[in-house]
């Protein structure tokens, strides 16, 4: 009887619905457009209660319920600080900034692009988070600045982009690479006092105003208003650079890094080297290696949670020779932890982001607490921060799967476990029985072998093992040819990350490239004489048959 | 000679015709005109298109007039003196095409291997949470009969905000900032496919038991949804249940529907 209500909920069948749905909102759209838009605060509330004010806040002061799991925290819109502008720093946003952040979203953020909404609806979202702050409506509409034409990039634009890019410190925040581990990154909040990273400024793809050269020179020369980013106008006008230099800075920037996030290919291809294999993560040989990139998450999967990790990808490469395979993986990192001087910082982090989420987990989290052996933290003088090492997991299964079923991706569980290469700032490589996260138990017969540097806000991890293991040693047999399962975790110890807060990804794959093979020239060859005397004797046959 | 007629000619038509609608049409032409689709998988499309070829060659070959008019084209190529340069042509490129599918076959492919996944694999009757037995089979969402609906939309979407929004996404498309990470991608709840196809127990079960509780078909190794049921309370669930339904405007299969359907 319950269900005939369920069911009973709509009159109008799937198509019809959608069709009238569709209708009723171009005659909105119509209305709209013959109104030029007008922006309605009232409307606006509606939409914005639902898809805004958990993050928000239902007053806009960016403190709604999902605000403490998240880094940076949502937009407080009472103060009318705005970090994407083109207007001059200081100053309040045009209609169009909020539009474009709506739509486009900031990447790198929590704040996801809003396509889906109607532009009645974008426009009236617009009017109502005016209305959060009495700034709007005060004196003339903002008016953008005047930003320029691009007179082009290229090595010269480059190179003097380099220099503007000292001139005006930026390496001091964003470091000597850009990758955000400047001297004083440590150190960065943003004016409500919740800390903040310099943006890594080779991964344009999550730059929160957009990556393209025009959307970087507008952040540079505007500013990020509320952050500690300053705006390059102020120097310009105090004559520390021209006009061209903060254009030939947003050309360097651009160079930093990939033009756009890396595709996905699910198969690390491990090449031969017939030359040898590299003897560490530096050698020059690694650059015949192709580099293959993926995206890492958060651990929000068992408790305690990570849901602002630091490391939010990871580049893999690989060679092997036949008796040995040899992997150099690389990840941003700003911290080589542990390093005292990120302590603030990881004290304002565990301050700031509730690790577990907004709600009171106590009660059912008993019983997953139990199991949880926090790491003994390393230099713990009472009242300390604790300092953690920084560490990165390869993960694998014991055997290759001959069906597609593999251990549970995240480090596997009790009956299927997984095989690990292990690497701790502190402790090195080596390998490990993984029967769940958080569960890492040692195989100290293995021997994996490598090291790991870290420079300019990077670390470089090279591993190497020989593809049998030996005799007395648990581990996986790499075999030439096969897809073999592999998977990545990683962790910043100064960010707080230890044990289950880790960025983690599902499976993807490694493929040792096998010997040269005549089959692949044979086989060919022998379908091609087949076919062709198959189709000789067919045309010979019709044609006695006239 | 009127190519209409030509029944190789038809043939061919029919072919690409029957190829045209089961790659696009099906995926993506019925969409356009408001009907809830998905796009044909390949091996769907070769298996459908077998039926096809058979049916045409059936139809070709049951009449004996008609089947000679049909193979006439084939036959005059093969042995016609004014037809000898295409003929030549034909006996190297079909040679040349047999070798480079062969080699297509055996050289080495960086391709991730095929996993075929069950996408909405059949739910156990019974399920445990906590330990506590749970029966599935007619479970209805206890709150939709007590207390306040708008209490429990307002509470299931603090809970969606804060736990599923890294994955599923504040749009509820699947498209959350840690989506990239996880493969298989998270469910889109904005699709036809998702929600209204399934009960609110369906629902139920695949939050409290998540990845791990996944029979063998839903690749458990590979999924990343948590098993909520170490996290989430039994009526926070089914708050986020109902704010689901809501907010995507779409209403749960009764099982009443999945009744009809069975018998």
């Amino acid at each position: 009887m319950k269900s005939d209500r369920l069911g009973g909920s709509t009159g109008l069948s799937g198509p019809v619905f959608l069709a009238s749905a569709l209708f009723a909102g171009m005659v909105v759209q119509l209305a709209a457009a013959a109104q030029g838009l007008a922006q309605d605060a009232e409307a606006g509330k509606v939409v914005y209660d639902l898809w805004c004010a958990e993050c928000h806040g239902v007053n806009g002061a960016g403190d709604g319920p999902a605000a403490a799991s998240m880094l940076p925290r949502p937009r407080d819109f009472t103060q009318a600080r705005y970090q994407i502008r083109r207007t001059g720093s200081g100053q309040l946003p045009t209609d169009d900034d909020i539009r474009a952040a709506i739509r486009d979203g900031l990447p790198g953020t929590t704040m996801p692009g809003w396509p889906n909404l109607s532009a009645r609806e974008t426009e009236d979202v617009i009017a109502y988070l005016k209305s959060f702050s009495r700034f709007f409506g005060m004196g003339d509409p903002p008016q953008p600045m005047e930003l320029g034409t691009d007179p082009g990039g290229g090595p010269a634009a480059i190179e003097s982009g380099a220099a503007a890019y000292l001139a005006l410190e930026c390496e001091a925040c964003h470091g000597p690479s850009g990758r955000g581990d400047g001297a004083s990154a440590p150190t960065l909040e943003d004016w409500r006092g919740f800390p903040i990273r310099a943006a890594d400024l080779s991964e344009v793809w999550l730059f929160n105003g957009g990556s393209s050269v025009d959307d970087i020179h507008t952040r540079v020369l505007t500013g990020l208003d509320g952050t500690p980013m300053p705006a390059a106008s102020d120097a310009m006008n105090a004559g520390v650079v021209t006009p061209e230099e903060v254009w030939a800075l947003a050309h360097y920037v651009a160079s930093l890094g990939p033009s756009q996030a890396p595709p996905l290919n699910e198969v690390v291809r491990v090449g031969r080297a017939e030359a040898g294999l590299p003897g560490d993560g530096d050698a020059d040989s690694w650059g015949q290696a192709e580099a293959f990139y993926f995206p890492l998450g958060g651990q929000v999967i068992e408790p305690p949670r990570n849901f602002a990790p630091t490391v939010d990808g990871v580049w893999v490469q690989g060679l092997h020779d036949g008796n040995d395979v040899a992997l150099r993986i690389q990840w941003n990192d700003p911290s080589r932890s542990p390093d005292p001087s990120w302590d603030e910082w990881q004290l304002k982090v565990s301050e700031t982001l509730d690790m577990d989420g907004a709600f009171d987990l106590d009660a059912s989290l008993a019983a997953v607490d139990a199991e949880i052996t926090e790491d003994e933290p390393r230099g713990d003088a009472e009242g300390e921060v604790p300092r953690y090492p920084d560490r990165f997991y390869v993960q694998f299964p014991f055997e290759i799967p001959t069906s597609s079923q593999r251990p549970y991706f995240l480090m596997g569980d009790a009956r299927n476990p997984v095989y690990l290469w292990t690497w701790d700032s502190e402790q090195g490589v080596g390998a490990a029985r993984g029967r769940g996260l958080a569960s890492a138990e040692e195989l100290p017969e293995d021997a994996v072998a490598g090291q790991a540097t870290w420079s300019e806000g990077r670390w470089t991890l090279y591993v190497r093992r020989a593809l049998v293991p030996d005799p007395e040693a648990d581990g996986i047999t790499f075999a030439e040819g096969a897809t073999i399962p592999v998977a990545f975790q990683a962790w910043d110890g100064s960010s707080g990350e230890t044990e289950r807060r880790s960025s983690i990804s599902t499976w993807y794959y490694i493929l040792l490239e096998p010997p040269a093979s005549n089959r692949v020239v044979v086989a060919p060859m022998i379908a091609m004489l087949l076919t062709g005397a198959f189709g000789l004797v067919l045309v010979r046959r019709a044609q006695s048959g006239d | 000679m009127n190519l209409r007629r030509q029944p190789i000619v038809q043939a061919a038509v029919v072919l690409v015709a029957a190829y045209v609608l089961f790659e696009y049409v099906i995926g993506y032409g019925l969409p356009l005109v408001g009907v809830s689709s998905a796009p044909v998988p390949q091996t769907v499309i070769l298996q459908y298109m077998a039926i096809v070829i058979v049916g045409v060659l059936v139809y070709f070959s049951a009449d004996e007039a008609r089947w000679k008019s049909f193979m006439q084209p084939v036959r005059d190529t093969l042995t016609l003196p004014d037809r000898r340069v295409p003929r030549g042509l034909l006996m190297v490129a079909i040679p040349v095409m047999a070798g480079w599918m062969t080699y297509q076959n055996v050289r080495l492919s960086f391709g991730a291997p095929a996993t075929l996944r069950s996408i909405h694999p059949a739910p156990p009757g019974e399920i445990t949470f906590r330990g506590e037995p749970i029966t599935l089979t007619g479970l209805e969402n206890p709150l939709r009969s007590s207390g306040s609906m708008e209490e429990h939309i307002a509470l299931g979407r603090s809970i969606y905000t804060v736990n599923c929004v890294p994955c599923h996404g504040d749009r509820m498309d699947g498209e959350g900032h840690f989506a990239p990470a996880f493969n298989p991608v998270p469910a889109d709840f904005t699709s036809g496919g998702v929600l209204p196809q399934l009960t609110e127990s369906f629902v139920f079960w695949r939050i409290v038991k998540g990845g791990p509780g996944l029979p063998t078909e839903g690749t458990p190794w590979d999924s990343a949804m948590p098993a909520w049921e170490n996290i989430l309370e039994q009526h926070e669930i089914w708050a986020t249940i109902i704010y689901l339904y809501e907010q995507t405007g779409f209403s749960p299969r009764t099982w009443h529907e999945a009744e009809g359907e069975a018998h």
